[in-house]
């Protein structure tokens, strides 16, 4: 039996005729590379998962031209911006005249397809056939009938609803007209571009710098209650989600130290036979150190996959999406989950190594 | 004689049961705080979400359609119909009136201001920025600065003057763009009217407001004449997110359905509740707010969920594991007590026993600990406390005696399995 077989004999015979005490050990590796897995894996994705959320809040960047009608140049500079992910929609307002009431009434003219994607929270009751989305209180002041005539100075517009939207903001007293009918009547260009910028609180900044600095002609503005509510929460659930992991990571270790300890200590005849047998301290430090890096590799690599696993199915059940293993976690945990193993069983060994051997097997 | 053991056994095993009970209590301190931050997220990220502003828009019925482009209100003040602003208050009487966290009343028109000898048109904003008010015996102060909470100033926020203050110009805001436009600065005086105001504060909203002259709403009414006059009232309040039930039309409910429906903090149900007590009102919700505000929530409380079941499965495994460990280590003690006699049962019931009473200390160290660390969490990113309901401390002691029984059951059967004499020989 050459020194190595038999270093090789040693480590699998103690995890074997003990497995047991082998598997408590292993369990409690695997549950903190299984918790720290998971809770790094949520938290390194959580801000795109949660800011995505917030997509269904409608436009969160206005950006205005300060005098004039949008070029093409610039609209293409903005829908570059925005990327396929956001929504970018061009729209011109002028007021008309309903004439049968003779109120005053707002229409914007708009891509109407845009404009519903954009605004996702609208509740819409659709009609058929129509030509305009009509705010709610337009539709409930005009009650008359279902084709309206408005007017624009000399040019009048018969308006029929293809579908009434609900938003409860001041676009309830206004009338949407497909962009180009717009510009045909009123002449009006659009002067204002209603942006969705998707991404994490500073992707949309970083866009509406990029922005203001391309188009010096107009006025990029975040709708502030958005993204400073998408700050605020992105920013503090990020915390929490790190704060009770940290706790929980922390005081599972702390858990995990204890029972490797104690299941080290436990160990202390095998200890001193060694010993009395002539294994010199380095010889049985090593030997321990071994066995506790092996156990505490295979749970990590297990916890690994676990928590891999975990988070993956979170994010599915919580974002409907999910949260994919990310590759690099995989190294520290394997390092701490060794460091910590390693820490756990050397240290009583250090403690052992103090008592005569005669007096440990003697069972004092 | 069981007693005596029970007793021997914690006085001669400190190290043994130290290591165990610091296992359960950590393991029950995560519980503890996991629980905490998982069931008081809801209230915390609601808070947070209110810096959407308001949720629910009280307007007049009669009202004309707003006539507003690009932030420039273009309908005239004289037109359209007006909220007496001595029923506002009434807003707060309301079945969930817990739960309007605050509102603003708004008129607006446009006015000509004279500053530094020049004219120039503008909106006239009035609203309340913190107006203390009192309904009953209740005394609050709602305004803009706890409804809109983006708005910010750079001076001084002005008075909520009750009436014209004698010779003093009231302190007025002006909009960060109308200033920039206008030249005007802090301290200046306007005119309007005939009447001076005194800007206290540049106002910046990223909105409309912008481009306006934002003052006290009772020096709006005075300027425009239009006493105890309100057009708008937006309301925040805290909701529960819109489900079926909520949606449901309240005309064609069974009384009962609809008692529940009414008892639900629903925006619907509160818009409900202020068309109640204001007649002549139409109560909105604002859509985009109110729809998305229950989604973001229910995605951070059903992470924090899911969270929580992670780290108390973890912590289960974690506690079993370890009283599982001290337990294995004690075979030989095991033997010693069946060669001596011991029935399965007595020997099983000594360890249990033990177990049971480090569950209860580990469980209620654990609890304190739990309980401290979920403040420490709350105070540091909430600003505020995180409030550990009793009864997760009887949840946390029995979850310590279940994962503690489970544990070392398993690990006292199998030391029981073995023959005393083999144990004893230290053969096992």
């Amino acid at each position: 039996l050459s020194r190595r077989q038999l270093l090789f004999r040693l480590l699998f015979k103690a995890a074997w005729v003990r497995k047991d005490r082998a598997l408590t050990a292993l369990i409690s590796v695997a549950v903190v590379a299984t918790i720290a897995t998971a809770a790094l894996t949520i938290y390194s994705d959580l801000e795109g998962k949660l800011s995505r959320e917030f997509r269904g809040f409608g436009a969160n960047v206005i950006a205005t031209k300060t005098s004039g009608a949008l070029s093409s140049g610039e609209l293409t500079l903005i829908n570059q911006a925005v990327g396929s992910g956001g929504e970018a929609v061009p729209v011109a307002f002028a007021i008309g005249t309903e004439l049968e009431s003779g109120s005053r009434v707002v229409v914007g003219g708009a891509d109407l397809e845009k404009l519903r994607k954009l605004n996702p929270a609208w509740s819409l009751t659709e009609m058929h056939q129509g030509n305009a989305m009509v705010g709610a209180r337009v539709a409930e002041k005009f009650s008359h009938g279902n084709d309206w005539q408005i007017a624009f100075g000399s040019a009048v517009a018969s308006v029929r609803p293809q579908a009434i939207f609900h938003c409860g903001s001041e676009d309830d007293s206004r009338i949407y007209l497909p962009l180009a009918d717009f510009e045909k009547l009123t002449n009006v260009q659009p002067g204002t571009v209603l942006l969705r910028i998707e991404g994490r609180p500073q992707e949309i900044q970083a866009a509406i710098t990029l922005l203001s600095a391309s188009l010096p002609g107009l006025e990029v503005q975040p709708v502030r209650q958005i993204t400073q509510a998408q700050t605020a929460v992105v920013g503090k659930t990020r915390s929490v989600v790190f704060a009770a992991s940290a706790v929980v990571v922390v005081l599972i270790m702390l858990c995990m130290v204890a029972t490797f300890t104690s299941s080290v200590l436990e160990r202390r005849r095998d200890f001193a036979v060694m010993k009395a047998l002539g294994a010199s301290n380095r010889a049985v430090n090593s030997l321990f150190a071994a066995e506790s890096a092996l156990l505490a590799l295979t749970g990590a690599v297990a916890g690994y996959i676990l928590g891999s696993g975990i988070a993956f199915w979170i994010g599915k059940a919580n974002f409907d999406a999910a949260i994919p293993p990310q590759p690099l976690l995989l190294i520290p945990v394997l390092l701490g989950s060794v460091f910590l193993a390693l820490m756990a069983s050397t240290a009583p060994l250090k403690l052992l190594q103090q008592i005569q051997p005669a007096a440990i097997l003697r069972g004092e | 004689m069981f007693l005596r053991l029970l007793f021997e056994s914690f006085r001669r095993q400190k190290r043994r049961k130290s290591v165990a009970l610091l296992a359960i209590a950590l393991g029950m301190s995560i519980a503890t705080a996991m629980i905490a931050v998982g069931t008081d997220i809801g209230d915390k990220i609601s808070q947070e979400l209110r810096s959407l502003g308001a949720n629910l828009v009280v307007t007049p019925i009669d009202d004309t359609l707003d006539v507003n482009i690009g932030g420039v209100n273009l309908k005239p003040a004289s037109e359209g119909a007006f909220i007496p602003e001595s029923d506002l208050t009434k807003i707060k009487g309301i079945f969930w009136g817990h739960n309007i966290k605050g509102y603003a009343p708004f008129i607006a028109n446009e006015e000509t201001f004279t500053a530094k000898n020049s004219a120039f048109k503008a909106d006239l904003i009035g609203t309340y920025f913190a107006q203390p008010l009192h309904y009953g015996k209740e005394q609050f102060s709602t305004g803009v600065r706890t409804v809109n909470p983006w708005w910010t100033v750079e001076g001084a926020w002005p008075q909520d003057y009750d009436d014209w203050p004698g010779d003093d110009a009231p302190g007025v805001l002006a909009g960060s763009k109308l200033a920039q436009q206008r030249g005007l600065a802090i301290g200046d005086q306007i005119e309007v009217g005939g009447k001076t105001l005194r800007i206290s504060g540049i106002l910046s909203t990223g909105g409309s407001e912008d481009q306006a002259i934002v003052a006290p709403l009772h020096i709006a009414q005075k300027i425009l004449r239009l006493p105890n006059a309100v057009q708008r009232v937006t309301v925040s309040a805290l909701t529960k997110p819109e489900d079926a039930f909520a949606r449901k039309d309240p005309d064609k409910m069974s009384p009962a359905m609809h008692d529940r429906w009414y008892c639900s903090p629903y925006a619907n149900s509160i818009a409900f509740q202020i068309r109640e007590i204001l007649p002549n009102v139409r109560v909105e919700q604002v859509r985009p707010v109110e729809q998305n505000q229950g989604r973001v929530l229910s995605r951070v409380q059903g992470l924090m969920l899911l969270l929580t079941l992670a780290a108390l499965l973890a912590a289960a495994l974690a506690v079993s594991a370890a009283m599982a460990a001290t337990i294995l280590e004690r075979r030989q003690e095991v033997g010693l007590m069946k060669s001596l006699g011991a029935s399965n049962l007595a020997v099983a019931a000594l360890f249990l026993t033990e177990a049971g009473f480090l569950a209860v200390a580990g469980g209620l160290a654990g609890f304190v600990a739990g309980t401290l660390l979920a403040h420490r969490i709350g105070h540091s990113i909430f600003g505020s406390s995180i409030v550990v309901h009793p009864v997760v401390l009887a949840v946390v002691i029995c979850a310590a005696l279940l994962v503690t029984f489970v544990g070392s059951a398993g690990a006292v059967r199998k030391a029981m399995q073995f023959d005393p004499a083999v144990v004893l020989r230290g053969d096992a």
